[in-house]
C-alpha cells in the first residue's frame, strides 16, 4: 500500500506541518479550506485546495461527509485529520475505511474505546496502570472519612455533577473532613443542583507527563520518551518540554513500559500519546487518558529524538515495512522546550484578539524552530483556535535551553495584533521556571496573579 | 490615524457575513462602521466591549498597504458575473448533477425560463442529494458546471438573467 495523494482536513500550523511532511515523502496534497482560510498559508503550499464550506467549522472542518466526499472527488487515497476538529472522531476513521481511503490515524474502534473515559480507565487498569485513587459517591461526612482513610490524606472533594474547579475542597486531615464536606457539598448543590460528592487523592505537587508512542497495528509499539507539559492554564498547555528531567530513571523506565504495554494490548496503529499525572512527592504516576492523534507539542519529541513523527504517521498508515523503528534505535540526547503563541490578550483576561499581522518576525538561529502558518499581512480570522504558532528551542541540557528560549522570545517580533508573547517571556524568565520548580497549578496559582499585579 | 481602505471594509463585511455574529461595531478616531443582521437595528449601543473595539480597530489602522485577505478566486466568485445577472451558487461542497438521474433530461437548459422555485440541479454529498433552486425568476443564461463534476462551497453553478 502506498499513499499518492493525501487530503488535509485541518487548518493553521498543523496543516502546513502535514503538507511539508507529505511533500518530503513525495505525496501530493489536496488542502480542504473553509471560506475564511482561502488565503491562508496551507492552500498556498498544497498542490490543490478546495473550499469545503463556510467559515463556521461545524459546516466545514467538522463535517465528516463533506470532508470525505471532497477527498474522494479529488482523487485522494489518504486523509490526514491533524489535531482537534475531526481527529478523534471514530466516525471519520470508519467512513474513510468504507470509502477506501487510508485514514492517517488509529483504527476506528481504538479511537472509540480510548475516547470513552471510563473504558479508557479500564483498559489502562488492564495493563496494570492505576488512575488517581478515588471513591464512589459520598453522601455524608462519615462516609467521606471512611473513604479518605482508605485513599490516604490529603484528599480533594469534588462535585460528581460538576467540573471546572467548582465545588472542590481539600481536606488535609480527618479534622478537616466535616467542614470540607459541608462546603463542597453546599457549593456543588448551588452550582449544579446536586450536592453529591466523590473523593480523590489530592496531589500537591503534580506534573503532567505524557509518553509519545507509535504502533504498527500488529501489536508492536515503541515509545519516544516523555514530555513534561505542566505549565497550563485552564487545562490548556502553554509550555511543553522533553524530557521530564525531574523524573528518576527507574520511574521513567516504568512509565515508558506502561505506555507501550497499554497501546500494544490494543494493536494500536499510528502515533499517539498516553497522558499521566506524576506525583512528585510519592514518586508515582497515574493514568489520565490517551490521545489518538498527533499532538500540538510533538515537535519537542522530534527535536530530542531526531524522528519526524508526521512522516512516520504516513509511513505507518501506508503499512510500509520498517515504518516503526526499533526501540533500541530511539535515544534521547538533548532538551527541547516549546511555547505556544496565541492571539490572546494576557493583560485582558486572555480575550481572543484576532486581526491582521502587520509584521511577522520569528526568531532565528541555532536550535530554534518555529512552526507557524503566519506571515506579514496575514489576517488571523476570528472563527478558530487562537494559536498562531509554536516556538521550539533545542539545546544540550535544560538550563542552556531555557536561556536560549529567553533570547529567542526576546527576539520574536509580532506587530498588528495582541498576542501572549509578553506572558511567555515572563514565564520562561521566572526563577521557578528556570529552576524547574513548578507544578500543574503553578501558572494559575502563583505566576499569573503576580504577573497581573505587576502590570498595574 | 490612517483611514481604512475599501478593501478593508469589504473584508470586514465578508467576515461578518460568514460569521454567526449578530452585529459588529468598529470605531477609531476617524472612522466608524456598524454592521447588523437586523434590518431594523437602530445602530450601535453606546457601551461597546473595549477589547473588541481595540482589536478590530488595530486591524484597520495598519492595513493600508496590505492586500485584502479575502480576495475572491474566480471559480467561487460572484464578482465575474456580467452586470444584471444573478448567480446560483453551491450551498455546499459536493457532486453537481444537472439531471434527476443518469440519462434523464436536464433540470434546466440555457435559454429556459425559470421561477424562483424551479430546481436547477442536484448536489450530492455521500449519497445525500440536495436540490438547488433558482431563487429568482428569469432566463437561464449559462450553466457553468458539467454533470458529475465536484463543486466547491459557493462555486458558481448557474447564471440567471432576472426578468
Amino acid at each position: 500500500m502506498t499513499i499518492k495523494r493525501v487530503f488535509v482536513a485541518n487548518r493553521g500550523e498543523i496543516a502546513v506541518r502535514i503538507i511539508r511532511a507529505a511533500h518530503a515523502l513525495g505525496i501530493e496534497v489536496v488542502q480542504g479550506v473553509s471560506l475564511a482560510d482561502r488565503d491562508s498559508m496551507a492552500p498556498k503550499l498544497a498542490d490543490r485546495d478546495v473550499v469545503i464550506g463556510p467559515a463556521q467549522s461545524k459546516d466545514s472542518y467538522l463535517d465528516v461527509r463533506t470532508v470525505v466526499h471532497a477527498a474522494k472527488s479529488t482523487g485522494c487515497d489518504a486523509l490526514h485529520p491533524g489535531y482537534g476538529f475531526l481527529s478523534e472522531r471514530a466516525e471519520l476513521a470508519r467512513v474513510c475505511l468504507e470509502e477506501g481511503i487510508i485514514f492517517v490515524g488509529p483504527q476506528a474502534q481504538v479511537i472509540e474505546d480510548l475516547g470513552d473515559k471510563l473504558r479508557a480507565r479500564e483498559i489502562a487498569e488492564g495493563s496494570g496502570i492505576a488512575s488517581v485513587p478515588g471513591s464512589g459517591h459520598i453522601e455524608s461526612p462519615a462516609a467521606a472519612l471512611v473513604a479518605a482513610n482508605e485513599i490516604g490524606f490529603p484528599v480533594v472533594m469534588k462535585a460528581s455533577a460538576g467540573g471546572g474547579g467548582r465545588g472542590m475542597f481539600v481536606a488535609r486531615s480527618s479534622d478537616d473532613i466535616t467542614e470540607s464536606f459541608e462546603r463542597a457539598s453546599g457549593e456543588a448543590l448551588e452550582a449544579f443542583g446536586d450536592g453529591t460528592l466523590y473523593l480523590e487523592r489530592y496531589i500537591e505537587n503534580a506534573r503532567h507527563v505524557e509518553v509519545q508512542i507509535a504502533g504498527d497495528g500488529q501489536g508492536n509499539a515503541v515509545h519516544f520518551g516523555e514530555r513534561d507539559c505542566s505549565v497550563q492554564r485552564r487545562y490548556q498547555k502553554v509550555v511543553e518540554e522533553a524530557p521530564c528531567v525531574l523524573m528518576s530513571d527507574p520511574l521513567r523506565k516504568k512509565l515508558h513500559k506502561a505506555a507501550v504495554k497499554l497501546v500494544s494490548s490494543l494493536n494500536y496503529s499510528n502515533v499517539g500519546t498516553v497522558e499521566f499525572l506524576f506525583d512528585v512527592e510519592r514518586d508515582e504516576f497515574y493514568f489520565i487518558e490517551v490521545n489518538t492523534r498527533i499532538q500540538v507539542e510533538h515537535p519537542v519529541t522530534e527535536q530530542v529524538t531526531g524522528y519526524d513523527l508526521v512522516q512516520m504517521q504516513f509511513r505507518l498508515a501506508a503499512q510500509e515495512e520498517n515504518a516503526l523503528p526499533a526501540q533500541e534505535a530511539i535515544s534521547i540526547s538533548r532538551h527541547a522546550i516549546e511555547c505556544r503563541l496565541n492571539a490572546e490578550d494576557a493583560y485582558n483576561n486572555f480575550a481572543p484578539s484576532p486581526g491582521r499581522i502587520t509584521e511577522w518576525g520569528p526568531s532565528q538561529g541555532a536550535g530554534i524552530r518555529v512552526d507557524s502558518h503566519c506571515y506579514t499581512g496575514y489576517l488571523v480570522p476570528p472563527f478558530y483556535d487562537s494559536m498562531i504558532g509554536k516556538i521550539v528551542v533545542t539545546g544540550p541540557d535544560r538550563l542552556s535551553t531555557v536561556h536560549r528560549l529567553q533570547t529567542a522570545l526576546a527576539d520574536f517580533r509580532i506587530e498588528g495584533l495582541v498576542c501572549n508573547l509578553p506572558l511567555l517571556r515572563e514565564i520562561v524568565a521566572h526563577p521557578d521556571f528556570e529552576g524547574n520548580n513548578f507544578h500543574t497549578r503553578w501558572l494559575e496559582q502563583d505566576m499569573l496573579p503576580a504577573f497581573e499585579l505587576a502590570k498595574k | 490615524m490612517a483611514k481604512p481602505t475599501s478593501d478593508d471594509i469589504k473584508t470586514l463585511i465578508e467576515q461578518f457575513e460568514q460569521s454567526d455574529w449578530k452585529e459588529v461595531h468598529v470605531k477609531t478616531d476617524s472612522f466608524e462602521l456598524y454592521l447588523s443582521e437586523n434590518p431594523k437595528s437602530s445602530g450601535p449601543p453606546s457601551a461597546v466591549t473595549p477589547q473588541l473595539t481595540a482589536a478590530t480597530s488595530q486591524t484597520i489602522d495598519s492595513a493600508d498597504t496590505i492586500p485584502s485577505a479575502a480576495e475572491p478566486t474566480p471559480e467561487a466568485s460572484k464578482a465575474i458575473l456580467p452586470e444584471g445577472m444573478t448567480a446560483v451558487t453551491a450551498p455546499n461542497l459536493g457532486t453537481f448533477y444537472s439531471a434527476p438521474k443518469p440519462g434523464a433530461p436536464p433540470y434546466v437548459e440555457v435559454g429556459q425560463n425559470v421561477s424562483a422555485e424551479t430546481e436547477v440541479c442536484l448536489i450530492e454529498v455521500m449519497k445525500l442529494f440536495t436540490p438547488v433552486k433558482a431563487g429568482v425568476s428569469g432566463v437561464v443564461r449559462e450553466i457553468c458546471v458539467s454533470d458529475g463534476q465536484m463543486v466547491e462551497y459557493e462555486q458558481l453553478l448557474v447564471v440567471i438573467e432576472p426578468s
